[in-house]
């Protein structure tokens, strides 16, 4: 068979059927091959590979994973300056705009104007190919732009990596990104915000983790409809824990799965919790809600509490 | 229908688009789940018209099917590289158009070992290559052949409506199925698959 295939004359289930027999690169490249064959990868996307977009905002990559991690691709984005000489590049199109591209076994380099055209445009891009969400594990302020962006495009994360390091005042962005949340399945906070930003959740994910967390309130946290929730070097008190845990018997959290705090303010003069000395009698007790719907088991050490929720059976 | 002694050994009479009819066994035909939802628990009375499909084509994809009767059972698409020397002699053997022929004949009879080693295969014209390599080995219709094509595809939808209501009209006089005549079991099997097929169209 040595004249060239008609791919796109394949019966529509066939076309799919080829599709899923290609790797993740095989995919992309195929894809940027000519927009009607971009278009009936969108067709099939209901029953595409289900893979993790990660943004690599260190070495400005983005790197498309299986659920299983066994097949991976790596999309570079660069800079154009200085690349329209190179004989190896090569011009394709790629949500609407005009890219040079190179090539290479386990990855392609693109070529942007800026980051943000280049993140904007390839992630998009991606998510019509795969089903996935985004991931990231590291934050740079200046991706701060793209990340809102990506959520006010309805687009869902993993897993969403922020810092507040260096932030003096109050930031129009974040407010963005914390009015999107509830597109975000697991949200890790590693810095404190300077004295004066103060982050306002307006949604929530799905988990949350926040280190250095002596700036996350009560107020805050009596708020929060995460599943799971894991605060580490908290200031929270025993007076806290007791609101929290009462509002859980009384059926608040409603979501919540799993609670953990740690570095707890907890005092040791007979100060009591659901009034129980902590120390003596917290540790190891099954609590259950008033509704009888579900119990939880409390386990302390030193100064931090789990909080294990299952329904009732 | 012919009617051996030993069930294993049933032959069904096929019919091409030539009009020409040829034996199938059994055994070979039940590896087409088209095959098993219009005739496997009800039989046929004369020839099975898979008139869409040439002599050729339609024998080719019985050879495969014989073929692989004694095969141990199905259990996923295999990779190309795992393809046994009988497997790699039939594809090699085939020109392209023949390939293409062979391909959609699969597809209609929904011969899922057969399809997923043709997709294998074409999924191999396209392993290790950039775009630009990509490019040169497939082609890309025209906006006007897309448009024909369209064109052809909403025609060919319009009449199997046309059909299918009528068709949904006869079975609910006839409710059993046993009772319809093959021509119209296969119209209405072809149908489904269209209706199947437009339902991903629109998504």
């Amino acid at each position: 068979m040595s004249s060239p295939f008609p791919l796109l004359r394949l019966p529509r289930l066939v076309l799919f059927d080829v599709f899923k027999s290609l790797s993740i690169g095989e995919k992309i490249k195929l894809s940027i091959c000519s927009k009607k064959i971009y278009t009936q990868f969108n067709n099939a996307r209901l029953y595409s590979q289900k893979v993790i977009v990660a943004l690599d905002m260190h070495y400005q990559n983005i790197k498309v994973y299986s659920e299983d991690y066994k097949d991976r691709f790596e999309i570079s984005i660069r800079f154009i300056i200085g690349m329209s000489n190179d004989p190896d590049v090569q011009q394709y199109q790629i949500e609407g705009r005009t890219v040079l591209v190179t090539f290479y076994l386990e990855r392609i380099t693109t070529f942007w104007k800026d980051y943000q055209e280049g993140f904007l445009s390839v992630i998009p891009y991606l998510l019509m190919i795969f089903r996935g969400k985004i991931q990231t594990n590291t934050y740079y302020h200046s991706y701060q732009s793209i990340i809102s962006e990506l959520l006010d495009l309805q687009l869902e994360f993993r897993k969403l990596v922020i810092e507040f390091k260096g932030l003096k005042h109050q930031n129009l962005r974040f407010n963005q990104i914390f009015n999107k949340l509830e597109l975000v399945e697991f949200l890790s906070i590693s810095s404190i915000p300077g004295p004066g930003f103060r982050p306002v959740f307006t949604s929530w994910p799905q988990k949350i983790i926040i280190r250095s967390s002596d700036w996350f309130t009560l107020k805050s946290l009596l708020t929060c409809t995460c599943n799971t929730i894991t605060l580490t070097g908290s200031h929270l008190g025993n007076e806290d824990l007791d609101e929290i845990i009462k509002k859980w018997k009384a059926g608040g959290f409603p979501n919540l799965e799993r609670l953990e705090i740690d570095k707890l303010r907890f005092t040791n003069n007979g100060e009591h919790i659901l009034g129980v000395n902590w120390r003596r009698e917290l540790d190891r007790k099954v609590i259950q809600t008033e509704d009888g719907s579900k119990k939880a088991t409390i386990r302390i050490s030193d100064r931090s509490i789990e909080m294990s929720i299952t329904p009732f059976e | 229908m012919t009617s051996p002694a030993s069930s294993s050994e049933v032959k069904y009479l096929i019919e091409s688009s030539e009009g020409n009819t040829f034996d199938v066994s059994g055994a070979a035909l039940r590896q087409s789940n088209t095959f098993n939802a219009m005739f496997l628990n009800i039989g046929a009375d004369g020839p099975i018209p898979f008139t869409d499909y040439n002599e050729a084509t339609l024998k080719k994809v019985f050879e495969y099917c014989e073929h692989s009767v004694n095969e141990e059972n199905y259990s996923g698409p295999k990779h190309q590289d795992d393809l046994s020397k009988w497997d790699l002699n039939f594809f090699n053997e085939m020109d392209q158009k023949m390939f293409i022929d062979v391909i959609n004949a699969s597809n209609f009879l929904d011969i899922e070992r057969l399809t997923s080693y043709c997709c294998e295969r074409i999924a191999r014209m396209l392993r290790g290559k950039n775009t630009q390599e990509m490019i040169k080995v497939i082609t890309l219709p025209t906006a006007e052949e897309l448009e024909a094509k369209q064109k052809v595809e909403e025609k060919k939808a319009a009449a199997a409506k046309k059909v299918a209501e009528k068709a949904a009209e006869t079975a609910e006089k006839t409710e059993t199925l046993e009772e319809l005549p093959v021509q119209q079991l296969v119209q209405t099997t072809r149908n489904k698959l269209t209706r199947k097929y437009l339902s991903f169209s629109n998504e």
